[in-house]
């Protein structure tokens, strides 16, 4: 309980990633399901960011005199989840983009009714 | 050093470059040519550095001038460079077929959307193989998956649409779980590289058991729902089958063998024998993959549509991948690797001569496509031939390597596996020979159908031959080909 309390970032994180995968998994709107990846993905860039955070330290970026690398903080991991961020951007487009095509052939976004259909 | 060690990054290029022209030029032949062109060169780099590698051994490329644990490396053994070989040459026979048959399935304003997809797809997929850099195998799995889902949707039907967002959501699922277990890897050791990773996790893994039980289930799981393991595979059989004939081949012969590669990388690279032994959960890979084997035939036994059947027979095949991993010796993976070069050859074949049966008389269903074989008695024969091989007739790979995954599990002490290889060739023979005996015997099949009235013609069959062929070829080679596997593994 203890580790669980000094390492709140990463519990949130993956408390956060729970609930986006329960909704991915369980819900049956499209759109929540997207929202669901949304928050799994996000819950992710938390608990890198997290990882690469020392307290006290300073953001990588060079302004005025050069602090030493005791001075910031670690880059990659916030470099990794900008390449993350992009990724997830355009798997959410490229989701949504066929759930507009799923509610113009089906006419409906939820999925046990489009599965209804075809059975039909 | 020599310039052959800079194919592999050279073909990642050429193969995205030559995507990014394809859009801008109008003239679909143009593109056709290209895109043969660009898979034709890649192939015959892929096959300089095979015969590099085998000749001097493996070597690590650095990428973007910085040294190892900041920069992106790739590490090209004999197997990265065998698989860029198998890649490049199953997609160039893909294409090589789709060149003919292609507008037949898609609009003429997508064609060139088409080929682009493709040329990232084999780019991206290759580039998953060769990375030894974790990170990176994420953004290329990321690339494929939605490149995959491209192929899908370019046909543009209702069921289509569906089958790509079900595919989607599955797979953003596993690329979510790898991408949490690449974070707990990192949290652990702070490397992404797959060597780094390795020395460090073997020093401190004891320190954190829960942490990194908790990261190879993540990684079996997330790589799981991308190839198609047993419980996992739901999205598969309407993905596959519902696509256009090309990329259904694609897509059951070369994406989901790249993500099983990836697995048999983080397992054995980046945990290691140890570390897995520590934990005992190859057993559940084990469990799957037999689970697999059994389930995905038996379903494959109900279907009506032959698309369909090839589908189900796919995820049978990969049970006998994930067998072969979760056994865990050197003979087991090596089978693995083996069986994914046979099933990649022999699979897309398949898929390709369901495409040109259906392709030629509109029908999908299998009792509709009795007596086929006196109206495209080639198109049949070949299937045939690659049907045997799925049942595993000797001489040919599927035989091959259910005999030395025999072997493997006597060797490792499980004689029951022996009963699951039998029962699943049984299994795979009960939905298999029906094809092909209601497509050749049969005096009420038979009746009013002309001998090769449907045939396609031979130019348009030429890359199912070399298929084929290549497969028999696999098969005789197989010695060979199987303790070059073992050699790279060491």
């Amino acid at each position: 309980m203890e580790g669980l309390m000094n390492n709140y970032y990463e519990t949130g994180s993956i408390i956060l990633f729970g609930i986006g995968f329960a909704i991915l998994l369980l819900h049956n709107n499209l759109i929540k399901k997207i929202i669901g990846m949304n928050i799994m993905d996000t819950a992710v860039f938390l608990f890198f960011i997290a990882k690469g955070y020392v307290s006290g330290k300073d953001a990588p970026i060079i302004i005025g005199a050069h602090k030493g690398v005791q001075g910031y903080i670690n880059p990659v991991p916030s470099a990794l989840m900008l390449t993350g961020i992009v990724v997830a951007v355009s798997t959410t487009a490229f989701a949504l983009a066929l759930t507009v095509r799923i509610y113009e052939g089906y006419g409906s976004i939820e999925l046990d009714e489009i599965i209804k259909m075809r059975s039909d | 050093m020599s310039i052959i060690q800079s194919f592999p990054l050279v073909i990642i290029l050429v193969l995205l470059i030559t995507a990014f022209m394809m859009p801008l030029i109008k003239n679909t032949k143009i593109i056709k040519g290209i895109s043969l062109v660009s898979m034709t060169s890649v192939m015959i780099l892929a096959l300089i550095n095979l015969d590099f590698v085998h000749k001097n051994g493996e070597y690590l490329y650095r990428i973007g001038h910085f040294n190892a644990p900041y920069g992106i490396e790739f590490r090209i053994g004999i197997i990265e460079a065998m698989m860029g070989l198998l890649f490049t040459f199953v997609a160039l026979m893909i294409i090589w077929y789709s060149i003919y048959s292609i507008e037949k399935e898609i609009k003429q304003s997508k064609i060139g959307l088409y080929y682009l997809l493709v040329n990232i797809l084999i780019g991206s997929l290759l580039g998953v193989v060769y990375s030894n850099d974790l990170f990176n195998c994420f953004v290329f799995i990321e690339v494929g998956t939605l490149a995959s889902c491209g192929t899908i949707i370019v046909k543009d039907k209702k069921e289509n649409i569906k089958a790509t967002l079900k595919y989607l959501i599955m797979s953003c699922l596993g690329s979510g779980l790898v991408l949490m277990g690449i974070a707990y890897l990192y949290s652990m050791t702070g490397h992404l590289n797959i060597n780094y990773i390795h020395a460090e996790l073997v020093k401190c893994y004891l320190i954190y058991p829960n942490a990194v039980l908790i990261s190879i289930v993540l990684f079996i799981i997330g790589l799981g729902v991308k190839s198609a393991m047993f419980p996992l595979h739901n999205w598969l059989p309407d993905a596959h089958s519902s696509a256009p004939s090309s990329s259904s081949a694609i897509l059951s012969s070369l994406v989901l063998k790249a993500f099983v590669l990836l697995l048999i990388k983080i397992l054995y690279g980046v945990f290691g024998m140890d570390i897995l032994n520590h934990f005992s959960v190859l057993n559940i890979v084990l469990i799957l993959g037999s689970l697999g084997m059994i389930m995905g035939s038996v379903f494959a036994i109900f279907q009506k549509n032959i698309k369909r059947v090839i589908a189900y027979s796919t995820v049978a095949q990969m049970g006998y991948i994930f067998l072969g991993i979760g056994l865990g010796t050197n003979l087991g993976v090596s089978i693995a690797i083996f069986h994914i070069i046979g099933h990649a050859v022999t699979k897309s074949a398949l898929f390709l001569l369901a495409g040109a049966m259906i392709e030629q008389t509109g029908h999908k269903s299998l009792a509709q496509l009795k007596g086929i074989g006196r109206e495209m008695p080639l198109t049949l024969g070949l299937f045939s031939i690659g049907a045997l091989s799925m049942i595993g007739i000797p001489v040919l790979p599927g035989f091959i390597s259910k005999w030395h995954l025999s072997l493997a599990s006597i060797a490792a002490g499980d004689t029951i596996l022996i009963v699951v290889i039998l029962l699943s060739s049984l299994l795979n023979a009960v939905y298999y020979s029906p094809i092909v005996i209601n497509g050749f015997f049969g005096e009420e099949n038979l009746q009013g159908k002309v001998y090769k009235s449907k045939s396609k013609p031979l130019k348009e069959l030429m890359p199912v031959i070399f298929l084929v062929i290549s497969m028999i070829y696999v098969g005789i080679a197989s010695r060979g080909i199987i303790n070059l596997i073992s050699l790279g593994l060491m």
